[in-house]
């Protein structure tokens, strides 16, 4: 079993400490995903209330302060992340029956047609579950066959109108500004359910998973932007306290627009390298997942930057060091972040 | 750099930056600042505030990309899902001139990100930056006697900008710079030492952030010299095209806001010449004197020894004196108490 904590003490500062209306953008490449990350903030937010195997000095460097979480993901399916945080110590299903944490689908009907999305009968939707239909390529999702139970209990929950416990999934309808604040307003009723049900002293976290898939999937040619996602972002801010977004910074998405002068290339390029660096502007941490530049290494799976953005204040109490550290992932999951030269 | 050129450029620029920031004469109706990643313009867009709040200038911001409004603003404007003609309209709504006793305050208006706006999907076909900008610097005529604004618009260079919808007007950015009646270009003060370092050394420029164009990577780290306490702050490279229509090129320090308290007066801002990191001061060669060289052994004369060997007539002074061949020359050597008499040396 792991015998490095779920939460490095390295990072916990970063993962713990999230100053009100700030935004955090975690730029990842496809050698160095962010999945790992994003679980550790889950965990940093959540583990409190879980009575989970989480050891004693952990609890005392968090501190008592219990977040509430709405995780949109669109590149992941409730599946994965289920998963994934289960190794880490951390029940999710259990903690959505609690309230405590919302999942929001933006994966597995996204692009599904209008009409099936609501008349499915709860028969046909362990069917439909199962295989989810898509009219655009996807990245697979998770890993694994997917529990079918699980998923055919959570199929038949969505159904049920008012219980609104189980994840949301997301739609996209239209083209432009309409079809984002659709969206939107999905994302927005989860938020206000979550802080209603909050007390005063409980932080709203939301966490966008790859919200670059969106821009991707739809682009100029349905109207929508990156000043357009951007806004879509800071509509979506305005609900929660703090926002955390993971978005890809590999090279050609980020760099081929930048040198490219003469305009030749592609949309996609552009839009997407004019959304990551605006919200990089705008945020006030940005974490930075690369490969190592000296290749691949037996105990050594990255290097995590961490920088200040172009909206961090000077001013403001929350101090926020930057850092350059390497990780490693191990088999079984657990996490160990060191400096360079350290072990 | 001659002195004299420094001194004149520290009078007169350093006056001009004061004025600019302050915004006094409306010395530049229109200014644009140039960040990135790597400096963003947050310190300065900070200082403007905080000068606009000592003189008591009316604060209008226009937000693209800020969430929370910022300390010392009197107004805020959020642009999401706004047309350009409702900013207008909000922005000139935004403060209402008193009645004649008051005097008239003076403006100041800020847009937060430019980028946003023009990267803008729906934005109207028919849209018009010069005027767009244009309006708020000169509202309409309608209500004369109208309080002078200053435009601080700022541009982040690292955003690729769309590829051109119309291919006969100019890029936005060349737009804005023809526009600018001030430019400011921010940079890092820790990046602008590091490249002069290696400027001084014949060494290719290090490059930072984005310009490495390595995986992964969008940010430098910035702080590496800012737990030593002395490469903060920001450089500004000011371009200023007076009235006159000379340009004023100059580059400034500007320091961070820790350094000086929120109320200070006097002006912060320096020349990076006058910087001592920058520009540190000559070595102090003529002051010590003594060129001779270090060594272990005593190469001095104390002044005993430099009297007796001035004392010493050497050889050809006697020969000059013309006793007749063979007579002059000879080496007259007065024996000292501590020499000894050795008489076969003795064979003159």
């Amino acid at each position: 079993m792991p015998s490095q904590p779920p939460l490095p003490p390295l990072l916990t500062p970063y993962l713990s400490d999230l100053p009100e209306s700030s935004l955090t953008v975690i730029s990842s490449v496809l050698g160095a995903t962010s999945n790992w990350l994003v679980l550790r903030y889950l965990h940093a937010s959540l583990s409190n209330t879980a009575n989970s195997n989480t050891s004693p000095e952990n609890n005392g460097s968090i501190g008592r302060t219990s977040r509430k979480v709405v995780l949109v993901s669109f590149m992941r399916s409730w599946d994965f992340w289920k998963t994934e945080a289960k190794r880490l110590g951390l029940d999710l299903a259990r903690l959505r029956d609690k309230r405590q944490f919302v999942f929001v689908d933006g994966l597995s009907e996204l692009f599904t047609p209008s009409a099936s999305a609501f008349s499915t009968v709860p028969v046909g939707s362990a069917n439909h579950a199962t295989l989810p239909l898509r009219n655009r390529p996807t990245p697979v999702p998770g890993r694994g066959p997917p529990a079918a139970g699980s998923l055919d209990r959570s199929a038949q929950d969505r159904r049920v109108q008012g219980d609104a416990s189980n994840s949301v999934r997301l739609h996209f309808r239209g083209r432009g500004t309409a079809a984002l604040d659709a969206i939107e307003k999905d994302i927005i009723s989860e938020l206000h359910r979550q802080r209603a049900s909050s007390d005063e002293n409980e932080e709203l976290l939301l966490i966008i998973d790859q919200l670059d898939l969106l821009l991707a999937a739809t682009g100029p040619g349905l109207g929508i932007g990156a000043t357009e996602m951007a806004d879509w972002v800071m509509g979506l801010q305005q609900h929660a306290h703090a926002t955390v977004l993971t978005i890809a910074a590999d090279s050609p998405l980020i760099h081929n627009a930048a040198t490219n002068v003469h305009g030749d290339c592609t949309p996609i390029e552009t839009e997407h390298a004019a959304l990551a660096l605006g919200l990089a502007h705008r945020a006030r941490t940005v974490m930075q997942l690369r490969m190592l530049e000296t290749g691949a290494a037996r105990d050594v799976s990255g290097v995590l930057r961490i920088s200040r953005g172009g909206g961090w204040n000077a001013e403001a109490k929350h101090s926020l060091d930057e850092k350059e550290l390497l990780y490693y992932i191990q088999r079984d999951g657990g996490l160990r972040v060191f400096g360079r030269g350290e072990s | 750099m001659a002195p004299s050129n420094l001194s004149h450029r520290r009078t007169h620029n350093l006056l001009l930056i004061s004025k600019l920031l302050s915004l006094r004469d409306t010395a530049s109706p229109f200014t644009l600042l140039q960040d990135s990643l790597e400096q963003p313009a947050a310190p300065l867009v900070k200082e403007y505030i905080r000068r606009a709040k000592l003189s008591k200038v009316h604060v209008t911001f226009i937000s693209y990309e800020t969430l929370k409004r910022p300390d010392g603003v009197d107004a805020f404007i959020s642009t999401r899902r706004k047309t350009p003609t409702e900013i207008i309209r909000e922005a000139s709504s935004a403060y209402h001139q008193g009645t004649g006793t008051e005097p008239v305050r003076r403006r100041l208006i800020i847009i937060d990100s430019i980028n946003p706006l023009l990267n803008s999907k729906t934005l109207d076909p028919g849209f018009h930056l010069p005027s767009f900008l244009g309006s708020f610097i000169a509202p309409s005529a309608s209500s004369n006697g109208r309080a002078e604004a200053s435009l601080v618009v700022t541009y982040h260079q690292d955003i690729p900008s769309q590829s051109q919808r119309d291919h006969y007007s100019p890029p936005p950015l060349s737009m804005l710079t023809y526009l600018a009646t001030s430019i400011i270009t921010l940079h890092s003060f820790s990046h602008i030492l590091a490249r002069k370092a290696a400027r001084d050394r014949s060494f290719v420029p290090p490059v930072f952030g984005l310009e490495e164009v390595q995986d992964g990577v969008l940010l430098s780290r910035l702080d590496k010299l800012a737990g030593t306490g002395t490469a903060e702050g920001v450089v500004l490279e000011l371009e200023h095209r007076r009235k006159s229509g000379r340009g004023v090129l100059e580059w400034y320090l500007l320091p961070p806001a820790s350094r000086y308290s929120p109320h200070h007066v006097k002006e912060v801002v320096t020349l990076l010449d006058d910087n001592v990191l920058y520009n540190p001061p000559k070595e102090a060669e003529t002051s010590g004197g003594n060129d001779e060289p270090q060594s272990t052994f005593e190469l001095g004369l104390t002044d005993r020894q430099r009297r007796d060997r001035e004392g010493v007539v050497l050889p050809y002074f006697d020969a000059q004196q013309g006793d007749g061949p063979g007579e002059g020359g000879r080496i007259l050597y007065d024996m000292g108490e501590e020499d000894d008499f050795d008489e076969e040396e003795d064979e003159i």
